[in-house]
């Protein structure tokens, strides 16, 4: 400890012309406050150049410190000065390591501290209290940066052939990190990939750290085998690290579907048996894992957690197209799952950003990059027509049939309407709809008739689904919750107050045919329904519960209510009802597990987790 | 306590494909001066760095009053002044800072040993190490080496740069004076004349073997130079083993390696070499033979 201290005041002393300079530059950033005629605040310019040359200085000092605290040495013979001494190479090492490290500090803080006093508040006014952290951040760089230094220093110094071994050694590790990260950027794991990123580059540090005293001790004055201890240690140090991490990574990717414990949310086919289940689980911290189930068979394939809430259900039920990530960005392969095959179809198609939509057999895919629409068929797998949409603010497209695509294009006055004939090649405005808000439209099964709703406003009128041409109002100024066409084409709304809201069925042509009244109730939403029952969410304000209402249209009923923790959206990406009957319905429990429901029954299975 | 001061045994030392020490073995007695010559690459400097624990030797071991060099390095330093081969203080230094700092690592530091020889020397303490000249730097490792009292001073080839006066005081005052004194003193040298007169024992390396390690009196006792006044000269080489044999005048000079009084006369009586002259061989000389022999 002594022998350290010795010789760590002998290096600072060599180079105390450093901290010299450092004063010089710190003085600086007064004398350019000094100048007359200076536009900037005084105090302002202060701070801006004291953090300008003491970031500069810290770098350049950790830098040029590191590329010649021992690989000079070493290299110019002068190590022996040390070690034909009484000192250990620990002693020599952290020695000259401590006199390093204050040196980069030291000069730091004399540019810093100056002008921290001087400028007061101005100081907490342009760097604010917590990027004062950040501030120290360009310290941990400069050393890092000294630490690099220092390796690279001693491999290249030491005119070893084994520089080609590091080398690969870097590009392995390299490799292997991006190989551990991928995963975790698919599963959103940022607190994971945060702490494993902070503790291997501790370890990284470490292993520079441990790999200097080992290098002295096993290399001494001969830079050869100098770089042989540091390479040996550095490479085997992260070595043991990323297979460690591997490990972890491993257990923390392996995570199954009854693992999933918090987090849980889900999508789900409304009239077939498919549902993607994302979810964080017990030790995996934040990593996100997803699967897609198939209720019918009972089948858990695991997928993309970044593609769960982009994943789109075939209207008839039988398919799930489901995004792949591919590669860097947000960009993805489309795979189709089918009812009845173990295996995937690739579709062959790539989409950027997440917009598309699929016809109701998902033999046909859109895709929407704004602004351009193409349309693909999947068998074919092949570009059946591209079109330039027109301006908009949002816009929700559907097919009508396999050849037509429906866009509701909102714009800054209404709503525009067009269609895209593939087997035309070209994009027609078929209608528009004037509204000075935005216009919510639910079209209903052949995409005729569509009820709309403007956002703000409080009425629902029946309209044509293609030009938009208003057929009728079908009510207005009894404050409008929700409404829905059902599969068998009749309209479903909900309106009145929170304290006494009610159910209301019409026929197709909107006449009215059935009222019930719901009770107190919030936030309602249609989930689907069986020809007989409709079932919908909502907050029950007696209780503040969430629940599940399972309501018999022919008899005017609430058959069933079921408590619930959250609801698992469903048909939330087509606008239009689904073609097969809602058979069960699946939430989320309060113990955070997946539950189906059985409306007409009220029977309960649990899917996962729990 | 041993005897023995160093002990060098079957060390060997390689730079990938390329040997430095092939085998090297030898002892050098508390107290002695040995004196290890070869020329420039021949392996010298790498058993000096193995023998002050700056190398790991790929085999064999390198021990100082008992203690293995490598792993005992520290504390051994303590009883051990070094002048190396290059001057190794950093340049900026002064040879005042380098007293300083070397006077905080030993247990034993003389400060008026080291201000008297520099004086002597003529070094002033207030010049940086860089700016000396290069035979002052070795003057500045030297008073820093025994500054210490060491109870073995490892010289790795000390007169280098040295001018004739700083090289006869080097020897003759202050290595003379160590060895008086019954410190242990290891030199690697290629001044063979400077080393003759104090040195006890003599190695010397060729291309990284230690082909000659033997006390200087039978070194010198055995080597002799004979000149004959006649030519060719058949030596019987079962009597006298020439080194060299060439011819000198008109005649032929000898060089043999295991002469005696006795063996000498008896081969004179009996054979017909006609008029011959016997000399004595400095070490300068002798080394000359066997490197000319060797090569």
């Amino acid at each position: 400890m002594k022998n350290a201290l010795v010789i760590a005041a002998r290096e600072f002393e060599e180079k105390r012309f450093v901290a010299y300079a450092a004063v010089a530059f710190a003085i600086l950033p007064f004398i350019f406050a000094a100048i007359p005629g200076l536009k900037a605040n005084p105090a302002d310019t202060i701070v801006m150049g004291a953090l300008v040359f003491g970031t500069a200085f810290a770098i350049a000092v950790g830098v040029i410190s590191g590329a010649s605290f021992i690989g000079r040495d070493l290299s110019d013979g002068r190590m022996s000065f040390y070690f034909s001494r009484p000192v250990g190479s620990l002693s020599i090492w952290f020695g000259k390591l401590t006199a390093a490290i204050l040196l980069i500090v030291g000069t730091f803080g004399f540019i810093i501290i100056p002008a921290r006093l001087a400028a007061g508040n101005h100081w907490t006014r342009l760097v604010s209290a917590s990027t004062t952290y950040s501030v120290l951040y360009i310290l941990v760089i400069a050393i890092a940066l000294f630490l690099i230094a220092h390796v690279i220093s001693t491999f290249a110094r030491s005119r070893s052939p084994l520089i080609v071994f590091d080398f690969a050694a870097a590009v392995i590790c390299g490799v292997v990190i991006r190989l551990l990260i991928v995963p975790l950027i698919a599963g959103e794991a940022s607190v994971i990939i945060s702490k494993l990123s902070i503790a291997l580059a501790i370890t990284a540090a470490l292993a520079v750290v441990g790999g200097g005293a080992w290098q002295l001790e096993r290399g001494r004055t001969d830079r050869r085998r100098s770089h042989l201890a540091l390479s040996q240690f550095l490479w085997g140090t992260m070595a043991v690290a990323l297979l460690i991490a591997a490990a972890y990574v491993a257990w923390v990717v392996s995570v199954k579907p009854g693992d999933l414990t918090s987090h849980i949310q889900a999508t789900r086919s409304t009239g077939g048996p498919f549902a993607v289940i994302t979810g964080t689980s017990k030790g995996r911290a934040d990593y996100r894992a997803a699967f897609l189930l198939n209720s019918e068979d009972g089948s858990m394939t695991r997928v993309d957690p970044w593609a769960a809430w982009l994943t789109r259900y075939a209207r008839d039920g039988r398919s799930a197209v489901v995004p792949r990530r591919a590669g860097a960005g947000n960009v993805a392969d489309i795979v189709i799952y089918t009812r009845g095959r173990s295996e995937p179809a690739d579709t062959g198609l790539t989409i950027k950003d997440g917009g598309y939509s699929i016809s109701d057999d998902a033999s046909r895919i859109a895709t929407i990059s704004y602004p351009t629409l193409s349309v693909y068929d999947v068998a074919q797998k092949r570009s059946l027509a591209s079109v330039r949409l027109p301006e908009a603010i949002y816009l929700r497209a559907f097919f009508v049939t396999n050849d037509v695509v429906r866009v509701f294009l909102n714009v800054r006055d209404g709503m525009k309407i067009v269609e895209l004939d593939v087997r035309a090649h070209g994009l027609r405005e078929t209608g528009f709809v004037p509204s000075g808000n935005a216009i919510g439209a639910y079209p209903d099964s052949s995409a005729a008739h569509m009820l709309l709703r403007s956002t703000h406003g409080d009425t629902l009128t029946l309209n044509d689904a293609r030009t938009g041409a208003p057929i009728k109002t079908l009510v207005s100024g009894t404050q409008l919750k929700t409404a829905r066409y059902l599969r068998d084409g009749r309209i479903a709304f909900i309106d009145g107050p929170d304290s006494a809201a009610v159910l209301h069925i019409l026929a197709a042509d909107g006449t009215p045919q059935r009222d019930i009244a719901l009770g107190a109730k919030q936030f309602t939403m249609f989930i689907g329904d069986d020809g007989t029952r409709i079932v919908l969410t909502d907050l029950d304000t007696t209780s503040g519960k969430k629940m599940l209402e399972s309501i018999n249209i022919d008899r005017g009923v609430i058959e069933r209510r079921e408590p619930i923790h959250d609801w698992v959206p469903s048909g939330v990406f087509d606008p239009r009802p689904p073609i097969e009957p809602l058979r069960e319905v699946f939430y989320v429990g309060d113990a955070g597990h997946i539950l189906a429901w059985n409306p007409a029954t009220g029977g309960k299975r649990t899917i996962t987790g729990g | 306590m041993s005897d023995t001061a160093i002990r060098i045994s079957d060390l060997t030392v390689r730079y990938g494909r390329m040997t430095a020490v092939d085998h090297a073995s030898l002892d050098v007695a508390r107290g002695a001066v040995y004196a290890l010559v070869g020329r420039n690459g021949a392996g010298k400097s790498s058993l000096v760095r193995c023998l002050l624990g700056q190398q790991k030797p790929q085999q064999g071991t390198a021990t100082l009053f008992g203690g293995d060099a490598w792993s005992r390095r520290t504390s051994l330093m303590q009883r051990i002044g070094v002048v190396t081969e290059d001057a190794d203080a950093p340049p900026e230094m002064t040879v005042a800072s380098i007293a300083r700092f070397c006077s905080r690592l030993y247990d034993k530091w003389d400060q008026d040993s080291v201000e008297a020889r520099l004086r002597t020397f003529g070094v002033p303490l207030n010049s940086a190490f860089g700016s000396l000249s290069k035979g002052q730097k070795k003057q500045v490792s030297l008073a820093m080496a025994l500054a210490i009292s060491p109870e073995l001073l490892v010289l790795d080839d000390p007169t280098l740069g040295l001018d004739v006066v700083a090289r006869k005081s080097l020897f003759e005052e202050v290595i003379g004076d160590l060895a008086d004194r019954g410190t242990t003193v290891f030199i690697t040298t290629h001044d063979l004349a400077g080393v003759e007169t104090f040195a006890d024992r003599v190695g010397m390396m060729e291309n990284g073997r230690l082909v000659l390690d033997e006390d200087v009196d039978a070194l010198k006792s055995r080597f002799r130079r004979i000149r004959f006044a006649a030519q060719p000269v058949a030596i019987d080489a079962a009597v006298l083993r020439p080194t060299v044999m060439r011819s000198w005048g008109g005649g032929a000079e000898a060089i043999v390696s295991n002469y005696d009084d006795v063996s000498f006369e008896r081969m004179r009586s009996t054979s017909n070499i006609g008029a011959a002259e016997v000399e004595a061989m400095s070490l300068e000389e002798i080394f000359i033979a066997i490197a000319g022999a060797k090569s």
